[in-house]
């Protein structure tokens, strides 16, 4: 500092605010936490093979007590059901909800707005028309099973790749410019999409099934697939949280503060692209959770990208995680994107309705 | 400073580094800037834009806190005490550390620009640049945010700013570079820089400029808002002094009447006026009684002249010998106005003779104008009348 400083005895009592809003934060933190554990626990000992919405009378009931005492280890007829489908289903539920909801984080400082989410730069578009090619031409060969993820994965990343680069002009990312282009390009993947939906006569089915978003094809393969890139993304985004702080305040300003903004945007995009890729190769597309979940998180944690990053993280994985217990709980097989996108209308207009009681 | 598109802002942005000059370089103590990492460059030099929009909720705490960015050690670590205490610090030395816990949309313009300026104090810097940080403040805020700078500017930090509001850059500023069309056209002083031959080179526009010693503004008006002596009309002689002919000048000229003003003393604010409007003015040096010469050189003004217009001025010892002239010109032949009679005894300092004076006036044929602004369309009158 040039010139007198003037600090005062001690802590005063301007400081405590401070230390109040931390404490307050930590807190929000180690809720969510405990929430999560509470959520995994619960959501394995649900569904429709098991405690809940099942038939007492089936053999393939599970009661809670049975369900407790497999996770607790016990060797049990139906240990394989926990072990290999209900609890891969719930893990991947929160890779993927953390996924989608730290990258709809990071898209909300690029755009500045926090009514942007992960797909905005056209992942789902281009992940739609790569697994809806595969359903309609059949393809199997080498991947079999994971051919699909395979070319949703490839499509995703070459259609983000063609969406930066029409959005990013003599090097520098264009913010607004890379907003329209991953709507231009949407709308005529989306196009092609529909063509292949109105052809797809039988097959029908498998290609809306795919669109909607569900977490079916979970099993220990796909996670550890999935495990590095989410894990190493949110992990990259934590360690930019500052600069995504400095972002937002604008291009010239985040630059004058040393925050390298041309640099964190393009990281930010190559990171939310690949996490969103990978786990909408697997899942579908799930909407609503990459914008809503940061969204949420935000109006409780504060607009700090370093807590926020952890609150969403650990949101997002709690979020799906009962999502896709709803899903199969009460309907066998209903995708989950159609629960989280019935969560989305409500969720709107709650946010309208807050706007109108503060009279903006 | 310089008119629009005359690349003020393009200057800063290549002193910021947020452009690259096309040719030549900048050069921040003999170190060029392009040599320097962000870091550094961060740590040497702060911006302070015009405004700052923000859709988020952050708090004016944690806006000074990512000033702090340039000095963060580790990705993985937050902040240190170090940091707390530089925030501290500069929120105190811009008086907002009394709202670092309420949200920065909240905070009003002049305050917003405060915390602008504290985040730029938090990066510890030597060189301070400012874009129009005034623009959007009213005139309170204004003279807040300068004096502020002005301080700061004090205790040895160098500041750089755009300005365009050209009595605010007169006060506050040292040095003033004139820019135009990408070029510097001009540097130096206020009064160096502000001469009606730039303006008129710069902006294309004809001015008259003031320069107020005591405040160091300046103040510069176009010539068209002002009026300038005509030739042709008719002429009036003003008796004035004391400020009260300042009006009347305009007034006159306005209507295309050709004006002469006496006996004003050199240091009478009418002295000043008449200079302005390039009004032939008969004066007499400071603190002393109407001279001979003087007076005979108002009698020759007044001879010169159709009208003679008596303004109200307090009447001393010293300007009693322009009611004198008042008389001469009504004994030959001139018609006199006399601006608010009613007044005379609250402004009479020689004992009832003004109050004489003026009486006699009235008396021989003198015209009583009540108010300044009346004396248009008496002197209308008058003319239909002659």
């Amino acid at each position: 500092m040039t010139g007198k400083s003037i600090i005062p005895e001690g802590g005063t009592a301007s400081e405590d605010p401070l230390i109040r809003i931390r404490r307050r934060r930590g807190m929000a933190l180690v809720g969510l936490l405990l929430f999560l554990f509470a959520t995994v626990l619960v959501t394995t000992l649900m569904g429709s093979l098991g405690p809940i919405g099942g038939d007492p009378s089936s053999e393939r009931y599970i009661s809670f007590d049975r369900a407790f005492n497999i996770l607790l280890g016990s060797q049990d007829a139906q240990s394989a059901t926990i072990w290999n489908v209900r609890m891969p289903r719930v893990v991947l539920a929160g890779l993927v909800g953390a996924g989608l909801a730290a990258a709809g984080m990071a898209m909300q400082a690029v755009f500045r707005n926090p009514m942007a989410d992960p797909f905005i730069i056209g992942v789902s578009s281009g992940a739609a028309v790569g697994a809806s090619a595969v359903v309609l031409m059949g393809v199997a060969g080498v991947l079999a099973a994971f051919t699909q993820p395979f070319f949703a994965f490839v499509c995703a990343l070459l259609t983000v790749f063609v969406v930066y680069r029409l959005g990013t002009i003599k090097g520098n990312v264009q913010v607004d410019t890379l907003l329209l282009s991953g709507v231009a390009v949407a709308a005529f993947l989306g196009a092609i999409t529909e063509f292949m939906i109105f052809a797809a006569g039988q097959q029908f089915h498998q290609l809306a099934f795919w669109l909607l978003g569900s977490l079916g094809n979970a099993g220990w393969v796909q996670i550890s697939i999935m495990l590095l890139p989410i894990v190493v993304g949110v992990v990259v985004i934590f360690m930019y949280s500052r600069e995504l702080n400095v972002l937002l305040l604008g291009e010239e300003t985040a630059h004058n503060l040393g925050g390298s903004p041309e640099f964190v945007k393009k990281l930010m995009l190559a990171v939310a692209a690949v996490m969103t890729s990978v786990a909408v190769a697997f899942t579908g597309i799930i909407g609503f959770v990459g914008l809503m979940v940061p969204h949420i998180m935000r109006l409780i944690v504060g607009p700090d990208h370093r807590i926020l990053i952890v609150a969403s993280a650990l949101g997002g994985a709690a979020f799906l995680m009962w999502a896709d217990a709803i899903a199969r709980s009460f309907i066998e097989l209903l995708p989950v994107g159609v629960v989280t996108a019935l969560c989305g209308g409500p969720f709107f207009l709650y946010l309208l309705r807050r706007r109108k009681l503060r009279g903006e | 400073m310089g008119p629009n598109g005359s690349g003020k802002t393009t200057l800063l942005r290549c002193i910021m580094r947020y452009l690259t000059p096309e040719h030549g370089a900048v050069l921040i103590d003999s170190t060029p800037l392009h040599t320097m990492n962000e870091k550094e460059l961060a740590q040497l030099l702060a911006v302070v834009p015009q405004s700052s929009n923000l859709d988020f909720s952050f708090t004016a705490y944690d806006i000074v806190m990512m000033g702090r960015l340039p000095y963060a050690s580790s990705r993985f670590i937050g902040e240190s005490e170090n940091d707390a205490r530089a925030v501290r610090e500069a929120m105190e030395r811009t008086d907002t550390w009394e709202f670092s816990t309420r949200r920065f949309n909240s905070l009003s313009g002049g305050e917003q620009q405060r915390v602008i300026i504290a985040r730029a104090l938090a990066q510890d810097p030597k060189i301070l640049l400012l874009d129009e940080p005034t623009v959007f403040l009213d005139i309170s805020g204004q003279f807040e945010i300068m004096d502020l700078l002005k301080d700061l500017n004090r205790e040895g930090l160098t500041i750089i700013a755009v300005l365009h509001d050209i009595n605010l850059a007169s006060r506050y500023c040292e040095r003033i570079a004139l820019l135009n069309d990408g070029r510097l056209e001009s540097i130096g002083t206020p009064q160096q820089v502000f001469t009606p031959e730039n303006i008129m080179r710069i902006y294309d526009l004809d001015v008259l400029v003031r320069h107020d010693p005591v405040t160091k503004s300046i103040s510069v008006v176009p010539k068209t808002a002002c009026v300038m002596p005509t030739s042709g009309g008719p002429r009036v002689h003003l008796l004035c002094g004391g400020g009260s002919g300042g009006e009347i000048m305009r007034l006159l000229m306005e209507e295309g009447y050709s004006v002469s003003a006496g006996v004003v003393n050199v240091l009478d604010s009418d002295f000043e006026n008449a200079k302005t409007l390039h009004i032939p003015v008969v004066m007499e040096v400071p603190f002393a009684q109407i001279g001979d010469e003087a007076y005979a050189q108002n009698l020759r003004a007044i001879e010169g002249a159709e009208m003679v217009v008596l303004a109200d001025f307090p009447v001393g010892p010293g300007n009693l010998r322009n009611l004198e002239a008042a008389i001469w010109a009504l004994k030959n032949g001139k018609k006199v106005l006399i601006i608010d009679p009613e007044t005379i005894e609250k402004r009479d300092f020689v004992g009832n003779r003004a109050k004489d004076i003026i009486d006699e006036l009235l008396g021989h044929g003198a015209v009583s104008v009540p108010r300044k602004t009346d004396l248009v369309k008496i002197l209308k009158s008058e003319k239909g009348v002659k």
